[in-house]
């Protein structure tokens, strides 16, 4: 049972002339939340749907809890649950009729009551018929059957996706309590500060590459910093031209910088001069992405940060 | 059999569906009986042109009650026992991909090769059902009047439609494993479908190009002729053995291809041969 959640091994995946992954190569280990982040086309929803054998890679391979996720795909299958990204139900069937049938496929793992207890947390009338639920109790019931057969690992592509804040929350608590039960949850976002808020590790993906593992704790812990100060007078040109020290933004007398090793470089540069107002940003991992993607992708911070706007 | 909820599934979502098509046949079947006594005299007096009787797809003379329920039955209803293997075709696998819940249905423990498998067991059971539901129809009229069919005939005759509908149905299913959307599944099978009863009407019609016939499931079918002849065996089992093969077919397309999450699919035709000779290969 040493095994890794999910181990992807080179996998390229082309559809016709599109690279949709470009040789991915990722482990993720068990017991933690795990987020897949990365903007809208970048690969996510084709990786996950190559752990459930729904599609083939062209090359490489992927493994889920040990098994490999084509030859062995049915025990892959009885052990993990799974939230498309584009969720769609059977239309015509009831909610607990949908739960019953999904049920039926794993009857040894069938546990009536902790279903009943996921339908009560989040709030789901699951006597409605599926056509007549909203876009979040879709969502909520698509959650429900995933999670019902505790399964050992839980592959979520985007979602809290028309979920309330008030449901979000639950639904970070529900994947606590997975992890804290010794399972492992490896969800798929676009949204940075939900990467942040929920997992332990996170994985970033662009264009159908890897481009950064990090734990999360760790790369908040580096310390960037986005300071912004008001000079009393213009300040001199060059005077942010420190090491591991960007000028972001000058517009008169304020100027935005950006710490990514420490921020004591920055207050020793500016204390010579009259200081009308300073304030600074708590990192956050966007940040720390651009920060990141300064250092490793090139280009100035202002385009990174561009790009990453675009993405989420 | 826990592993049964796609058939169990698959008969429920039809029940309605089976029920409707069962009383359409029952409605043709006990009106054409009800009829018989008072077209029983003038037919024998009519003569049928050459073009309507090629199109009634039999040599039996419509005079006899088997050429006349051939006619009023037989020779007919087995289109719209094609309807219905169309819809379940399609349905089985390009509906599911083109409605997006294949995703889901796969995400669980089941086998490509089970859903197909579950699915035309249910196609089965439903073809069987429409077609017992059609004879109810016999039972119900043929004691009532005085034609010279027995129940056992005509329910022979019936069971004679099972084996058309399940190779349309095995066509329509491996159309939906090779073509982009069920639109395009459905289209394909339906055309091919036309085109075969036009060759049939046409080979009846016209003596040079009688031999064609025998290229369409419809002369292996023979409409009412299992009345007075019996099953024709080997028929039976060409339209099976052929029905059998794209059920062959279309497990190993669909277990060789990717999944489709629906949306839009273009008509791909490189991709679709691709497909085609991946399963066939």
């Amino acid at each position: 049972m040493g095994e890794a959640a999910i181990e992807f091994a080179g996998v390229v995946k082309d559809y016709g002339q599109t690279r949709a992954l470009a040789g991915i190569d990722l482990t993720v280990e068990r017991g933690q939340i795990f987020g897949f982040l990365g903007p809208n086309g970048a690969g996510k929803t084709t990786a996950i749907r190559v752990l459930l054998d729904l599609i083939r890679p062209n090359a490489g391979s992927a493994r889920v809890l040990g098994m490999d996720c084509h030859r062995e795909t049915i025990d892959v299958r009885k052990r993990v649950g799974y939230l498309p990204g584009d969720l769609r139900m059977y239309e015509g069937m009831r909610g607990d009729q949908f739960l019953d049938f999904i049920d039926a496929f794993r009857p040894e793992r069938r546990d009536p009551a902790y279903r009943h207890s996921l339908i009560e947390r989040l709030g789901l009338d699951s006597a409605k018929h599926i056509r007549a639920l909203s876009k979040g109790n879709r969502q909520k019931l698509g959650f429900i059957q995933a999670l019902m057969h505790r399964p050992e690992l839980l592959i979520l592509d985007e979602p809290t996706s028309g979920l309330d804040p008030l449901v979000q929350e639950e639904v970070a608590r529900i994947l606590e309590e997975v992890v804290a039960d010794g399972r492992t949850v490896f969800f798929s976002s676009h949204v940075l500060p939900e990467v942040e808020r929920l997992s332990h590790s996170v994985a970033i993906i662009r264009a159908g590459r890897i481009v950064a593992v990090e734990d999360v704790a760790r790369l908040k812990g580096r310390s960037v910093h986005v300071v912004q100060v008001t000079f009393a007078a213009p300040p001199p040109v060059g005077l942010f031209a420190l090491p591991g020290v960007q000028e972001l933004h000058r517009d008169g007398n304020t100027v935005r910088v950006q710490a990514s090793d420490s921020i004591d470089a920055v207050i020793k540069a500016i204390a010579r001069y009259e200081i009308v107002d300073l304030r600074t940003e708590q990192p956050n991992l966007e940040d720390v992405f651009l920060a990141f993607y300064s250092e490793h992708g090139g280009g100035d911070v202002e385009s990174g940060q561009e790009q990453q706007h675009a993405a989420s | 059999m826990p592993r049964a909820s796609v058939f169990a599934k698959s008969l429920r979502d039809q029940r309605w569906q089976v029920l409707g098509f069962g009383l359409a046949l029952a409605i043709m079947s006990s009106t054409a009986v009800f009829l018989w006594p008072s077209v029983r005299d003038t037919l024998q007096n009519f003569v049928l042109p050459d073009a309507v009787k090629a199109f009634l797809g039999t040599d039996l003379s419509i005079a006899t009650p088997a050429g006349y329920l051939s006619a009023r039955y037989f020779g007919w209803v087995d289109i719209l026992l094609i309807v219905y293997a169309v819809l379940q075709g399609t349905g089985a696998i390009a509906g599911e991909e083109s409605n997006g819940t294949m995703d889901l249905l796969l995400a669980q423990p089941i086998a490509r090769r089970a859903v197909i498998v579950q699915k035309t067991a249910a196609a089965v059971v439903g073809s069987a059902a429409i077609i017992a539901i059609g004879w109810l129809g016999f039972a119900l009229a043929i004691p009532f009047i005085g034609i010279e069919v027995s129940l056992s005939d005509a329910a022979i005759a019936s069971a004679n439609m099972l084996p058309i509908t399940l190779l349309f149905f095995a066509l329509s299913l491996w159309s939906g494993a090779v073509a982009p959307s069920r639109a395009v599944a459905a289209g394909m099978v339906i055309g091919l479908a036309t085109a075969a009863y036009f060759v049939s009407t046409l080979a009846n019609g016209v003596d040079s190009l009688r031999n064609l016939r025998y290229a369409t499931p419809f002369y292996y079918y023979g409409a009412g002729e299992p009345l007075v002849y019996g099953i024709a065996w080997w028929h039976v089992g060409l339209l099976l053995g052929i029905a059998a093969m794209f059920v062959v077919l279309t497990v190993r397309t669909f277990e060789a291809r990717d999944i489709s999450t629906g949306g839009a699919a273009d008509v791909d035709v490189a991709s679709m041969l691709r497909r085609i000779f991946a399963g066939g290969a």
